[in-house]
């Protein structure tokens, strides 16, 4: 595989744009009018800027009216500033130990020996949508857009971890990546799945993103796919890979990225969290992208309802569409099946028959019966949102 | 380190000095400066200095208007919990300054 390269006309355009901001102090952005920024990192498209450093870029909506979210409009989400920019991937290497036979350091050529494994499935960041919390919480302040769906490839990691051969007695594997803390004090991004899921035949090292190389900022050289499972456990750039005899109980397990431990991971809004567990497997959701809010549509002509809907690593049984603010429902058409994990694409005919205002709902279900609630469910965090999100159109 | 690497590869490439056999497996990207700008009140300097060391101020601008008590609370764990090292003073500016710019009024 060869690398895009950075050429001397990317460095003059880099070199070029920087200059220019620093000239003017400004970045050149195109602001929405809801005062949302898009900003162009490399290998991304523009993206509406949340942060910039660490980078946390969003994927504008309208990439989801497709069924595979293209790589440079992946949404990327970083926790430390200290960011892998550049990798030497004949240097690079995965180093697998801990509790284990051995210790191994996998070059990307050992890793592309091993079986080369592919799933569709859905990436989405535990806390994609927090903007539509209510009360608000502090944290990325995501709207729609923390998610995507990539077809990934690679090594499984169950292959990985008997080259190093887990021994007996192994409780929990923690991930680490190539990002460091701008600060020592600051706790590293360390990850950790129990063993009896790291075993899970469908947990892929990832070396491939629709086909070809991770984007940078997505995790180059290799990241951590977890399918059906929050981002929060893809680890970027990985680098580490410890098997442990105790618990693993760095800050990003023990203190972040913890829902409260009852069926809903829900609250009453506003109150604080008393017992807790990490987060862990997707809820199920659905959301309509076309028409979008506040769109007008003509009275009397077809138009077609469609979004993406996806759960936990299920598969989606069925989406019901209503278009009376969720007095009566009918069910959609549904897309290609490309596996459990993949979100799924509905398709609905709707024909308005009188002028006014319409508030458009979709409800997933997915094949263990797993639907979506009608209220938000909240917890203080702002993680897995999922209630049935309304589009209002005006009809005209 | 990584820095020294970056740097290193764009020297190499201003003077037009063709890669080595190992240039199609180095992989690397330059991030784009962007400023933001905090409000204008008592208290942006600090919040400036003291609160972007270790990322940008868009953390603090894309937030929402919160309570002071939320900004208590946020300011708070930036320094029990990251280890932001400021004075007591400081975090009171700090604070005074986020609920008066980023704030509910409550
Ligand atoms: C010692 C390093 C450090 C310093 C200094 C620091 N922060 Fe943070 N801050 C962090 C880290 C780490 C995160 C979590 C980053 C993430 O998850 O993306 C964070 C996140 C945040 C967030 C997002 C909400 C949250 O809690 O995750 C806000 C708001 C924030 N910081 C405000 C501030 C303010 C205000 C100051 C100055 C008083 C400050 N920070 C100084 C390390 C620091």
């Amino acid at each position: 595989m060869v690398y895009k390269r950075f050429t001397r006309r990317d460095f003059l355009k880099t070199a070029g744009a920087i200059t220019a901001m620093a000239a003017t102090g400004s970045f050149p952005t195109n602001i929405f009018a809801d005062g949302k920024r898009l900003a162009k990192f490399p290998e991304k498209t523009d993206m509406i800027l949340l942060t910039s450093r660490p980078p946390q870029l969003e994927t504008p909506l309208h990439y989801f009216k497709e069924m595979i979210t293209p790589n440079d409009a992946v949404f990327v989400r970083w926790h430390l500033a200290n960011i892998p920019t550049s990798v030497n991937v004949a240097q690079w290497r995965l180093k697998v130990g801990g509790n284990t036979e051995k210790q191994v350091e996998l070059s990307m050529d050992d890793l592309k020996k091993l079986e080369k494994v592919s799933h569709t499935a859905v990436i989405q960041c535990s806390g994609n949508s927090r903007s539509f919390f209510d009360p608000r919480v502090p944290g990325g302040q995501w709207g729609n857009g923390a998610m995507g769906n990539v077809t990934w490839a690679g090594a499984r990691l169950r292959d990985v971890l008997a080259m190093a051969g887990v021994k007996a007695g192994s409780v929990d594997v923690a991930f680490n990546g190539l990002d460091g803390p701008p600060l020592p004090s600051v706790p590293d991004f360390e990850k950790s799945l129990h063993i009896d899921q790291a075993m899970d035949d469908d947990i892929i090292i990832a070396y491939e993103m629709n086909g070809t190389y991770l984007p940078m900022l997505n995790g180059f050289p290799a990241r951590l796919v977890v399918p059906g499972w929050y981002a929060t456990y893809w680890v970027k750039s990985l680098s580490d890979i410890t098997v442990r005899d105790k618990p693993f109980d760095g800050f990003w397990m023990k203190s972040a990225y913890r829902i409260p431990d009852n069926p809903c991971g829900c609250i009453p809004p506003g109150s604080a969290q008393k017992t807790s567990i990490p987060i862990n497997r997707m809820t199920t959701r659905s959301l309509i992208v076309d028409p979008s809010e506040g769109s007008s549509i003509a009275a009397n002509k077809p138009v077609e309802i469609t979004g993406i809907a996806f759960s936990g690593g299920y598969g989606i049984r069925d989406v019901l569409i209503s278009a009376d603010g969720g007095n009566s429902w009918k069910e959609a058409r549904l897309g290609p099946d490309k596996g459990r994990y993949s979100w799924k694409q509905f398709f609905f005919s709707w024909r308005p028959a009188k002028p006014g205002k319409y508030t458009l709902m979709s409800r997933a279900t997915d094949n263990i019966g797993e639907s979506q609630p009608l209220d938000s469910l909240w917890n203080p965090a702002g993680f897995m949102r999922n209630k049935i999100e309304k589009v209002e159109v005006v009809v005209k | 380190m990584r820095l020294y690497v970056a740097l290193a590869i764009v020297l190499a490439m201003a003077a037009g000095i063709a890669y080595a056999a190992s240039e199609e497996m180095v992989h690397s990207i330059t991030l784009p400066a962007v400023h933001t700008e905090l409000k204008t009140g008592p208290g942006k300097e600090k919040t400036e200095t003291l609160c972007a060391s270790c990322h940008s101020v868009d953390y603090i601008t894309m937030q929402p208007n919160f309570s002071k008590a939320v900004w208590t609370a946020e300011v708070n764990k930036m320094i029990k919990v990251m280890g932001a090292p400021i004075q007591e003073v400081d975090a009171m500016t700090i604070i005074d300054y986020l609920a008066a710019e980023y704030g509910t009024g409550k």
